[in-house]
């Protein structure tokens, strides 16, 4: 059992090591990050727009008149339609760091190539007119949010990789050193530049002649949309909890992992969500990036704040009391390291059973709430991670009850699969405790100080 | 002594600095102790005199190490139990230990 299990980890080990170093996996994840806080920040105005609350429209007209909520879609439009532009910048900024060659040109860089491989065209529908006109001269905003994303992170890696490898062989422009520095500098990107746009350029003249038209048509058909539809799909979400759950289990931080992956995927599907909620329609996608964050990580990967409520309300053993109580602050904004290591759960044979089990069917719960339409869809709000239950459920429905309603019964779904294995963990515990109270006349050996 | 603690996202790693800092006063040592997220790991090694890293990512642990010792600030894993139970104390000690 020992040697399988450091067979496991030692294989585990080096699979999440080459996630983890792959440069351009690493650079995707870090520069969406930069696109992270400007979400958040659109879903609190894309919440305070649509709250369901009778009463509430009324209210807010007769404060600040009949376009309030028009207003409202400012901020939601300036984040959520550049998340493309901003993934651009940011995607190919990490992975020039990584190579260490002067990021701010290679983003620069990878912002025009961007652009560059965008129609400056959309069609817009005149008031009165029945059929839509294309009009030039626009950069358009549907290109630049979530349908931008995946030709964003393509062309990011590309052109840092063109710009990287002419800077690293030292193909540039060299002024004589009496040239101050910061000119020379502007001078170096030159080059590289001049190979990056080129290469897009031919790129999208080379497409306009096919009958994908543009860049981003053959992305989204070859690319994009499968992706999409395999990440959005039951089996993907399984698959994806499945993978986080293993690699937790031997203590591998598996969420990290499993959303560099998944990352530009949920991001795509809940912007779809958004989009359509703001046009007043059913938003399409059950599962997000929400779906995975809000409603089966409760409490931290493996829904444990149901098991660090047993332990706080349910255990006779001193060492699980003192765990519930150190635990369920952290619990609370869905931080469980505590737990994981401290009971462990983490190469725990016994444990990591309910481990894998509770969240399983509480995807399967979740998604078949949703798809029936029991429960609302998440209307595209991107919330913090650590945004406590309940709240987070409500608000990621654009406030509806149901969204945290399904939490809760996710938790107690949660609580039924982890109290037979928490009844049989804590009897151990106080076996031990009891035994080394016997033997050492109340020496707290084993039981914890904290 | 500066000690940098790091993790995926730099927030359970925080929980053990309120621990550590309250076990270094009980301790008398002096000790400005801080947690970031992985990515940040570079930028504050500066000022780092030990760093050490959450067992959950110890997959970053080489890529980390060859950072740290370039600055010459020696880096270890955080015992996972200790880790787990929060124990401010102990994981204090071994980072005074890596100092010497």
């Amino acid at each position: 059992m020992k040697a399988f299990a450091n067979l496991l980890e030692s294989h585990l080990m080096t699979f999440a090591g080459r996630i983890a170093e792959q440069k351009h996996l690493q650079a995707v994840r870090d520069g969406l990050i930069l696109a992270m806080p400007l979400l958040i920040i659109g879903s609190i105005f894309l919440i305070l727009g649509n709250l369901p609350i009778p009463g509430y429209n009324e209210w807010m007209t007769g404060l600040f008149g009949r376009e309030w909520s028009t207003k409202l879609q400012y901020p939601v439009g300036a984040t959520f339609d550049i998340m493309a532009l901003i993934a651009s910048f940011g995607i190919a900024y990490r992975l020039a760091e990584k190579y260490k060659v002067d990021p701010l040109a290679a983003a620069a860089i990878s912002v025009a190539s961007f652009l560059l491989a965008t129609p400056y065209e959309t069609m817009f529908t005149p008031p009165g007119a029945k059929e839509a006109i294309e009009v030039g001269g626009v950069i358009p905003t549907a290109l630049m949010g979530s349908k931008g994303l995946f030709v964003a992170m393509l062309l990011a890696l590309l052109s840092t990789e063109i710009y990287r490898m002419i800077i690293q062989k030292n193909i540039v422009i060299k002024l004589p050193d009496s040239v101050p520095p910061a000119v020379s500098r502007s001078f170096v990107a030159l080059i590289p530049a001049f190979a990056v746009l080129t290469v897009v350029w031919l790129l999208r003249i080379g497409i306009e002649n096919t009958s994908f038209e543009s860049v981003h048509n053959i992305v989204a058909q070859l690319l994009s949309g499968p992706l999409n539809a395999l990440g959005g799909s039951l089996f993907g979400i399984l698959i994806a909890v499945l993978v986080q759950q293993m690699l937790w289990s031997t203590g591998i931080h598996g969420a990290s992992l499993v959303g560099a992956v998944m990352g530009p995927t949920w991001l795509t599907l809940l912007d779809q969500n958004r989009i359509a909620f703001q046009a007043g329609q059913e938003p399409p996608n059950v599962v997000t990036s929400e779906f995975v964050e809000i409603l089966i990580n409760t409490g931290g990967s493996g829904a444990t704040l149901a098991l660090v409520v047993l332990m706080l309300f349910r255990a006779r053993s001193q060492q699980a009391k003192n765990l519930g109580k150190l635990s369920i602050g952290a619990g609370i904004f869905n931080i469980n390291e505590p737990v994981l290591f401290g009971m462990p759960i983490v190469m725990n044979p016994m444990m990591i059973v309910p481990f894998i089990l509770a969240p399983v069917a509480m995807v399967l719960v979740s998604y078949f709430a949703m798809s029936t339409g029991l429960v609302a869809k998440s209307v595209g709000a991107n919330l913090p991670w650590t945004t406590p239950i309940l709240v987070s459920g409500f608000l990621m429905t654009g406030g509806k009850i149901s969204g945290a309603v399904l939490q809760l019964v996710n938790f107690f779904v949660a609580l039924a699969i982890y109290y037979p294995f928490f009844r049989i963990w804590d009897k151990q515990k106080l076996k031990e405790e009891e035994g080394v109270m016997t033997e050492h006349e109340g020496a707290s050996g084993k039981t914890v100080n904290l | 002594m500066n000690i940098l603690l790091c993790c995926a996202a730099g927030m359970s790693t925080s929980l053990l600095v309120t621990k550590m800092e309250k076990a270094a006063e009980e301790m008398g040592v002096d000790a400005r102790i801080w947690a970031v997220s992985a990515d940040e790991v570079k930028q504050n090694l500066d000022h780092a005199d030990v760093l050490l890293v959450g067992p959950q990512i110890r997959y970053k642990l080489p890529q980390l190490k060859k950072e740290a010792e370039m600055k010459g600030v020696p880096v270890d894993m955080i015992n996972p139990s200790d880790y787990g139970m929060v124990n401010g104390k102990k994981v204090l000690e071994h980072a005074l230990r890596m100092k010497k």
